[in-house]
């Protein structure tokens, strides 16, 4: 494959530098924003949906996607879009089922549902998947920016005398470095804000190259005249060839993928945490499936397009053997104009640092909640101040979001073993998404979904996901759909159907037997030796595991195991762990929202529709959290006490940056103004004499 | 490429197995009541979610067709 080095001129170095400063200045500014853990994490809860869905598109589109689906664009044709074009079959779960739940109980990250919804132990559990999910994810974007800045390097050089030698890895422990500064510093609000500037940019310059390379190539009819049909096809044939064909990616990228990155990327669904409201939350992923997804489906894909159609103009100029990961590149430095190049560059490499950023943002805050405070009330700490607390936990998160970027780099060696982006990444979801995804997907929407249930989807799920790779013609052809076999990438994207069958099947079948597991358990309980006879059954299935992971027997000795450890972890699971089917789900799954809507807001909701008002604010000297209006406006509003009111500043260009939510308090005769408290102008971040908007939440 | 089942194959699995997803999804979070239809602003979220499956399934429809006629 031809590798490319040296690409672009001085020109696009200094327009890139001059971007890179001007973006991380920018998200800086935003830093002041960050007064508590909630608003360096999640950004107060505050946000506009337009702010958030812009947000996504960079998070999106930016995480490796530009090189990933080009690569596929050149490979394949039009029929790289495919990821991008089938993620509305959730929504519905989406919309009206997780994001409500997430939102409404209030928890700051998904292992913390699965402690409210299942146990603590499912927590741990959740936890440990979630961080290498996570840690993989960043890794994967940490290879991508490093696979799109190679190019533009020289393959060595001299400075004071010292040569250096560029490599893969170590450009990727530079980028690192500057990410993990940045993010470290930045927060949550900086990294919506620089989203939102790097939502439009790189959808405009992934526009541009596909508007130059069509003049490039001299014109719309030239281009699709020199495509053959194959590659217009929006999607690939339906079951060949082995490394790109549709049944695989369906279920690699549309279900697996799809509902992952919807229902547990931590940074995606701290995005909608972000939003002011749950409709908002709606209106920003509806906006962002519906319109923006197609959009950057032609973004992210089309520079492998345009290389496929040059490379059968002149093949000297794109070589059909160009690496695919590199085409991106190439073909962006063919069509543009020296400085051009540097933006589209500048561009991509701001996108894929939003993504990074994004994910590492979310596992410090997946660790702050999950690790840092369990393990902080196990040790049964002396109670500080909350202010104390807060900016501690703020020190740990920055601590912990540099060691999860080590942590990332590292996680590049596995994944750079892989011929290109496209394939780590899918290889990567089809592996570490399937468990969590069925656990989230069941605990939602199914009320007998149980804490015996989710653990045995957790641990005899991934066991039989691993067997599943050191088995896959027998395990993983079944269900194949009649891909063919290839010995190198087994089953590559088909891989995740199995997994998710195994996952859902283990969770189903120990559902569904809850009445006879909770008899036998009670049979055990009677017995004198219970706890040693419980002991052994979980060290056993400890065992079990392991000699499963290291594939220390023939499959059919090694299938008898995973009953045996299915058998077992379900009787430890039972016996360990109190799980009661009406505490644990009510106001937790979809079947119960009402009563989360209650729960969150902690008395009966006033769903009456009222008007958005504007007011002025007067301060009042008062520590508690409410805010009064006069009974007027509160009629507007259609509000009551105890109601809760959401307030911002008027100026919608804002997008609700400068905004709180407190509770409705006893109303009073001055119409047009609110009494708020020192407390909540600093949180809102209110400036004398500007006018506010309130409306009544719920 | 004239082969019924390599141009449209595709296209029919991804809408019918798809399909069950998303049809399952609507009775669920209506059945649920988490889509309350008797509320206005639910009602506008129901037709935005049946249009964007329709809009989906065209889009992958013509582009087919413009594939295989343009």
């Amino acid at each position: 494959m031809e590798v490319h080095h040296s690409l672009g001129s001085s020109t696009d170095w200094i327009v890139m530098v001059v971007y890179f400063i001007v973006i991380m200045g920018f998200g800086s500014y935003f830093s002041k924003y960050n007064r508590t853990t909630t608003d360096f994490f999640f950004g107060g809860r505050r946000f506009a949906w337009w702010l958030i869905a812009m947000s996504i598109v960079a998070t999106g589109v930016g995480s490796h996607s530009f090189i990933k689906y080009s690569a596929k664009g050149f490979e394949a044709g039009f029929s790289s879009t495919m990821t991008y074009m089938n993620d509305w079959f959730f929504v519905p779960f989406f919309i009206f089922g997780w994001l409500p739940i997430i939102v409404y109980t209030k928890i700051r990250s998904i292992p913390e549902y699965f402690e409210k919804r299942f146990s603590p132990s499912t927590r741990f559990l959740a936890t440990i998947l979630l961080l290498l999910y996570m840690i993989g994810y960043v890794g994967i974007g940490f290879l991508t920016m490093g696979k799109a800045i190679l190019p533009l390097l020289p393959p060595e050089f001299t400075i004071f005398g010292i040569h250096f030698e560029i490599t893969l890895m170590g450009l990727i422990v530079v980028i690192a470095l500057i990410v993990g500064v940045y993010i470290t510093y930045g927060g949550q609000t900086a990294v919506i804000f620089t989203d939102l500037i790097q939502g439009f940019v790189l959808i405009f310059a992934g526009m541009l190259v596909f508007f130059l390379g069509i003049d490039y190539i001299g014109g719309f009819g030239l281009f699709w005249e020199l495509l053959p049909t194959t590659w217009k096809l929006p999607l690939a044939n339906f079951n060949n060839p082995p490394g790109f064909n549709f049944v695989g990616i369906f279920w690699q990228d549309g279900i697996a993928g799809s509902v992952g990155f919807l229902f547990m990327n931590m940074g995606l669904v701290m995005r909608f945490m972000a939003t002011k409201s749950v409709d908002e939350g709606r209106k920003a992923a509806t906006f962002n499936i519906l319109f923006m997804l197609p959009l950057s489906a032609i973004v992210v894909g089309n520079a492998g397009w345009i290389g496929k159609a040059i490379s059968t103009i002149n093949p000297s100029i794109v070589p059909p053997d160009t690496n695919p990961d590199n085409i991106f590149v190439v073909v962006a430095n063919v069509i543009s104009h020296p400085g051009v190049f540097g933006f589209v560059m500048a561009a991509l490499t701001a996108a894929l640092m939003s993504t990074v950023d994004t994910l590492l943002n979310a596992t410090a805050a997946v660790y702050i909640n999950d690790v840092h405070r369990p393990a902080k009330k196990w040790l049964a700490r002396k109670v500080k101040s909350i202010k104390e607390e807060d900016k501690q936990e703020l020190f740990a998160a920055r601590i912990a979001t540099a060691l999860f970027t080590i942590m990332g780099v590292l996680a590049v060696i596995p994944f750079s073993a892989f011929p290109t982006v496209y394939e780590a990444h899918g290889y990567f979801h089809s592996t570490l998404t399937p468990p969590l995804v069925v656990a989230i997907f069941l605990g939602v929407f199914w009320k007998k979904f149980t804490n015996a249930a989710v653990i045995a989807t957790f641990v005899v799920g991934v066991a039989l996901m691993v067997l599943g790779m050191y088995y896959p013609r027998p395990l993983i052809e079944v269900f194949a759909h009649g891909t063919a076999y290839d010995p190198a990438h087994p089953y590559t994207y088909i891989g995740a159907l199995y997994n998710l069958f195994v996952c859902v099947f283990v969770g189903v079948i120990t559902a569904l037997t809850r009445k006879q597991q909770v008899s036998l358990v009670k049979k055990i309980k009677s017995n004198p030796n219970h706890k040693s006879i419980v002991s052994g059954i979980t060290f056993l299935s400890g065992a079990f595991f392991v000699m499963i992971i290291f594939n220390v027997a023939s499959l059919p000795i090694l299938m008898i195991l995973s009953i045996l450890m299915l058998i077992f972890v379900v009787i430890s699971a039972n016996y360990y762990s109190k799980y009661s089917e009406e505490t644990h789900t009510e106001g937790l799954t979809v079947w119960g929202l009402a009563k989360a809507k209650e729960m969150f807001k902690g008395s009966k909701v006033n769903e009456t529709d009222g008007e958005v008002i504007k007011v002025n604010w007067k301060l009042v000297n008062s520590s508690e959290d409410l805010m009064c209006f006069s009974q007027n406006d509160m009629k507007k509003m259609s509000a009551n006490p105890g109601d809760l009111v959401y307030i911002s500043d008027a100026r919608k260009i804002l997008g609700g940056l400068k905004s709180v939510h407190s509770t409705f308090g006893k109303p009073h005769n001055e119409d047009g103004i609110v009494y708020i408290t020192q407390e909540q102008i600093d949180q809102g971040q209110f400036v004398a004499g500007k006018i506010l908007t309130a409306e009544k939440e719920m | 490429m004239n082969n019924f089942f390599e141009v449209w194959g595709s296209f029919i699995y991804l809408y019918l197995v798809g399909g069950i997803f998303f049809f399952s999804g609507m009775y669920i979070i209506k059945k649920s009541g988490a889509l309350n239809t008797k509320r206005k602003s639910h009602k506008f979220w129901l037709k935005t979610l049946y249009g964007g499956f329709l809009f989906f399934f065209s889009i992958h429809f013509l582009s087919i067709i413009a594939a295989l006629y343009l």
